[in-house]
């Protein structure tokens, strides 16, 4: 039931649909949000308008200091709240329209996972992944073990399999969570900062796998993260946010300008392109 | 020298005349208090739980505690005396215009104590608390608590209090009458076996009577046998038990609310108790609540209920010779019951 | 990987039947009446073949009209008991609750002591009154255990804490004014208890009813148990892997509270075995929902059948009520159980 350590993209993958390669797997047009403390306050916060579009195999990070809005565009996009204005669009529907369950089959969120009530193993964590798959009461059918079973090789958790969930450490249990969420067959895979009690070797070799993970299965990855570098090597568009504005959308080349990055990260920063045509972020030092 | 002497026997004299005269001052007083009294000095009696009690000689007023005392206090002709009694007092109705006191659970000692009673009557073990009691004796108050077992004990109980109020006479009569009642009542049953009953105090858990209760009693007056035999006062019995005894009478004392014949069809109406053969034959009882009351209306209760448990004793001499087994006689014996005439099934 | 089957499933099921089977055969046999096991099987293989008129009607009323129903009362009572705890632990994120903290035996109680001091003492009575309190306190603690529009699960149990406290306030009050022997039989119903035979005159109507609301109330949390789940790995997990969390949790709080308080009408407050029995299951089975509802049903109404059976016979003819053999049992179960949590 387990599979190899990743190179069989046909076997594991299984596609819902093929969407045609042109339209935008992710489109996000002038959507805006805002919070109020009640219903007729002033808003305290808001969002917006942002647009930008994801393509398959693309991997898009939302950058942005605390309380720039990332988790608010991350949850539109993953369509857990409206838009007060324009659309979020995955595979040519309106994200917050779907019902629960056909949004769960195509959109997958990873988030840090809340304390777990009762003891559970990994690969019954990781099969919960196939719900949205099935009748509401349902029992597993030997399909879904072997999509969970090659989710968790995709990655790197087939060790891991029979360990208790509790007894897990930091990097093992991230990747389980991702390993659910990979279980789920989406077509987008959403992170809200997933990198953050990780170890540098942890956050490069998630990165890694993200990577990889959308060339081979076509995903369409959006992930929130602070780490600046990171994203600029791995990602292939950036998202920058600043107090609820999208400043900027582009290739991390086009979006990381020392000046912009000062103002929006009120910190001495230094851009220096790279000959892989990536560029990196360094702390200016002296004063 | 000579000045001294003279003082110390002036002294000595003033003394010796002071000592003749003390006994007779002493005397004097006690006329006095005698006088101030009346009539005897207060009286030391044991209750019936076993307390001392200090009585006070002549008691004018009077605090009852609890129904069946209230009840005894009318039937003595004591009624003036009465200054108190509780909120559920109600036999006879006239009690219900004295001031009250609370609860029988939970009176007021406030109240209580601002009536100045002379003496406070209490049921121990049955209505009142025996920390009721306590309390008031604590304050100061003359308590006196009884705790009849037994129909005969209760007029030993009626005859103390009676003696302590100051109404000896009355207590003698009123015991006389209702032994003599009683006697006679004994005297038609003799020949008469003992019909067993099943007494049900509550239905929802099934509980019945043990042995050694007051109603047990009364009930062997009225010429009837609780079927139960258990150690407790207030046994949970199992249904089973009731369907391998079959007692020929069931009896319940719902109080006010529901007629024998009401009882009767709801019971008809409920899986298990329908199957009872005393239900199908209609043989349900609803005593009344003073059959739990140790008070001059218990006998009549019992009389009402050896009539309707003996219908054939009552109903005229030839009865007698009909003399069967309780279940061997014909059903078409109607049962005189107080409400109306029901005939069995 | 071995995922629960349906197949497995059934396999539990059927060895716990078994014992349950074993349970009831047992207990058929004790009782005061003296009635043989011979005597036993005969009325009851004549009685299921409609022979009636061949069995003495006394082993009929013992045997169809006594032991059996109670028995099988016994049964639902502890099934549902189980099955609501199991229900509750999960919607209050709380592996120590059960189903009377959200106040709804506070809420029959309080209805069956009003009915005894304004209504008829007629069959029947009581328990609806009963019903009907337990319903009231299910709506109030429903609204009041709202936040954001749907059940939060901190909210709930506050609320359901406050609404038994008050409760059972007013039942204290409300005792005070009972007589004395209406407080007596008040108090072996607060305490849980199997000896009143049903009320109506047709047993097996009694039955069908209770089952059928059992089964019911039952089904519908069962259909809930793989969104419970998700849930118990974390609500906003669950809703992103497609969970209607606002629905199952509405109707898991509904169904559980209808059991519940079909159980405390009928059987008055029987303590320890809706927190004690799905503890149990899942220390044994795994806390997997789609087993655990069924495995607490059935194992709630072994242990209701054997404390019953404990509670008539021990001090026979006398009885006691059957949440005194919960309670002496289960306090020591408890006891070893939170040992072991701490581990």
């Amino acid at each position: 039931m387990s599979a190899g350590a990743g190179n069989n993209s046909s076997i594991s993958s299984q596609p819902v649909a093929f969407p045609s390669e042109t339209r935008p797997r992710l489109k996000a047009e002038q959507v805006s949000y805002a919070y109020a403390a009640t219903d007729r306050s002033a808003p305290k916060f808001t969002l917006g308008p942002a647009t930008f579009e994801a393509q398959h195999r693309e991997i898009v990070a939302i950058l942005g200091p605390n309380a720039s809005g990332k988790s608010t565009l991350l949850r539109l996009l993953a369509g857990l709240i409206q838009p007060l204005s324009g659309r979020v669009e995955v595979d040519g529907v309106e994200a917050s329209e779907l019902d629960l369950r056909t949004r769960a089959q195509r959109i997958a969120l990873v988030q840090q996972e809340s304390e777990l009530l009762f003891p559970l193993r990994v690969w019954e964590y990781v099969l919960q992944g196939r719900y949205p798959h099935g009748r509401r009461l349902r029992f597993e059918s030997n399909e879904d073990c072997l999509l969970a079973g090659n989710a968790l090789a995709q990655v790197g958790a087939d060790a891991l399999r029979d360990r208790w969930m509790d007894r897990l450490s930091g990097g093992e249990k991230q990747r389980v969570i991702l390993a659910r969420a990979l279980a789920q067959q989406p077509s987008l895979l959403l992170l809200d900062e997933p990198t953050q009690h990780l170890d540098i070797g942890g956050k490069v070799e998630l990165l890694r796998r993200l990577r990889r993970l959308s060339n081979e299965n076509r995903y369409t990855v959006v992930v929130v993260t602070h780490e600046l570098n990171l994203a600029a090597e791995f990602s292939d568009r950036i998202v920058l946010l600043h107090k609820g504005k999208c400043l900027r959308v582009g290739a991390p080349a086009e979006v990381y300008e020392r000046e912009v990055l000062e103002e929006v990260f009120e910190a001495p920063l230094d851009v220096e392109m790279r000959p892989s045509g990536r560029p990196r972020v360094i702390v200016r030092s002296g004063q | 020298m000579r000045r001294a002497s003279k003082r110390g026997r002036f002294i000595r004299a003033m003394a010796a005349l002071f000592a003749l005269m003390l006994p007779a001052a002493q005397r004097a007083s006690a006329e006095r208090a005698r006088n101030a009294s009346q009539t005897s000095p207060p009286q030391v009696v044991t209750d019936e739980t076993g307390r001392r009690v200090v009585v006070p000689s002549s008691v004018h007023r009077i605090v009852s505690l609890a129904p069946n005392l209230t009840e005894t206090i009318y039937a003595l002709g004591l009624e003036e005396k009465l200054a108190g009694d509780t909120d559920y007092c109600d036999t006879p109705p006239a009690a219900r215009q004295k001031p009250h006191v609370g609860s029988m659970l939970n009176p007021s000692l406030e109240a209580i104590v601002a009536l100045h009673p002379d003496l406070v009557l209490a049921a121990a073990n049955s209505a009142n608390r025996r920390e009721t009691v306590e309390a008031l004796a604590r304050l100061g108050v003359a308590v006196y608590a009884t705790d009849p077992h037994t129909v005969r004990g209760m007029f030993e109980s009626i005859t103390h209090v009676s003696n302590l109020m100051g109404a000896a006479q009355q207590g003698t009569a009123l015991v006389a009458r209702l032994q003599a009642r009683l006697d006679a009542l004994q005297a038609r049953l003799t020949d008469v076996p003992l019909v067993h009953v099943l007494f049900v105090v509550w239905d929802d858990p099934l509980i019945t009577i043990g042995q050694n209760t007051f109603i047990a009693d009364a009930l062997r007056w009225s010429g009837a046998e609780s079927v139960v035999i258990a150690k407790q006062d207030w046994p949970q019995l199992a249904l089973e038990e009731v369907v391998r005894l079959q007692p020929e009478y069931i009896i319940f004392t719902s109080g006010h609310r529901e007629s024998s014949a009401t009882k009767l069809s709801d019971l008809r109406e409920r899986s298990v108790w329908k199957e009872f053969r005393a239900v199908a034959l209609g043989r349900v009882l609803n005593a009344s609540q003073e059959i739990d009351r140790p008070a001059p209306g218990l006998i009549d209760a019992i009389e009402e209920l050896a009539h309707q448990l003996h219908p054939e004793v009552f109903l005229g001499e030839n009865a007698r010779a009909m003399n069967r087994a309780p279940f061997e006689r014909p059903v078409d014996i109607c049962l005189n019951t107080r409400e109306e005439n029901s005939c069995a099934r | 990987m071995r995922p629960l089957t349906p197949r497995r499933v059934a396999g539990i099921c059927g060895l716990l039947f078994a014992m349950l089977f074993v349970a009831v055969v047992v207990s058929l046999r004790m009782g005061t009446y003296p009635i043989s096991v011979s005597e036993i099987v005969m009325t009851l293989f004549r009685g299921v073949a409609g022979r009636r008129d061949e069995i003495p009607s006394e082993f009929w009323l013992v045997v169809f009209g006594l032991r059996l129903p109670r028995i099988a009362v016994g049964a639902l009572v502890g099934a549902s008991l189980s099955v609501a705890g199991a229900g509750f632990q999960a919607l209050l994120r709380n592996p120590l609750a059960d189903p009377y903290v959200l106040g709804v035996s506070s809420g029959a109680a309080l209805g069956a002591i009003l009915s005894l001091t304004f209504a008829a003492h007629v069959a029947g009575v009581i328990q609806l009154a009963a019903f009907i309190g337990a319903a009231a306190t299910i709506a109030s603690v429903y609204f009041l255990g709202r936040r954001g529009g749907q059940l939060d699960s901190a909210t709930l149990l506050l609320a359901g804490i406050v609404a038994a406290s008050f409760l059972s306030a007013m039942i204290m009050f409300l005792m005070t004014t009972l007589s004395g022997h209406e407080l007596r039989g008040m108090a072996f119903w607060l305490m849980g208890d199997l000896s009143t035979p049903p009320p109506t005159p047709n047993v097996l109507e009694w039955l069908l009813f209770l089952f059928a609301v059992f089964g019911v109330a039952a089904g519908m949390i069962y259909a809930t148990s793989s969104d419970l789940n998700l849930i118990l790995t974390g609500e906003e997990e669950a809703r992103h892997l497609g969970v209607n969390v606002r629905r199952v949790k509405l109707v898991v709080y509904i169904s559980a509270s209808v059991l519940t308080g079909l159980a405390v009408s009928v059987s008055g407050s029987i303590g320890y075995v809706g927190l004690l029995v799905p503890h149990v299951m899942r220390m044994i089975f795994g806390a997997d929902y789609r087993l655990l509802i069924p495995t607490s049903a059935i194992g709630g109404a072994i242990a209701i059948v054997v404390a019953d059976t404990l509670a008539r016979t021990l001090v026979a003819p006398t009885e006691l009520p059957v949440g005194a053999m919960t309670a002496l049992a289960g306090a020591p179960v408890f006891i070893y159980l939170m040992r072991r949590r701490v581990r």
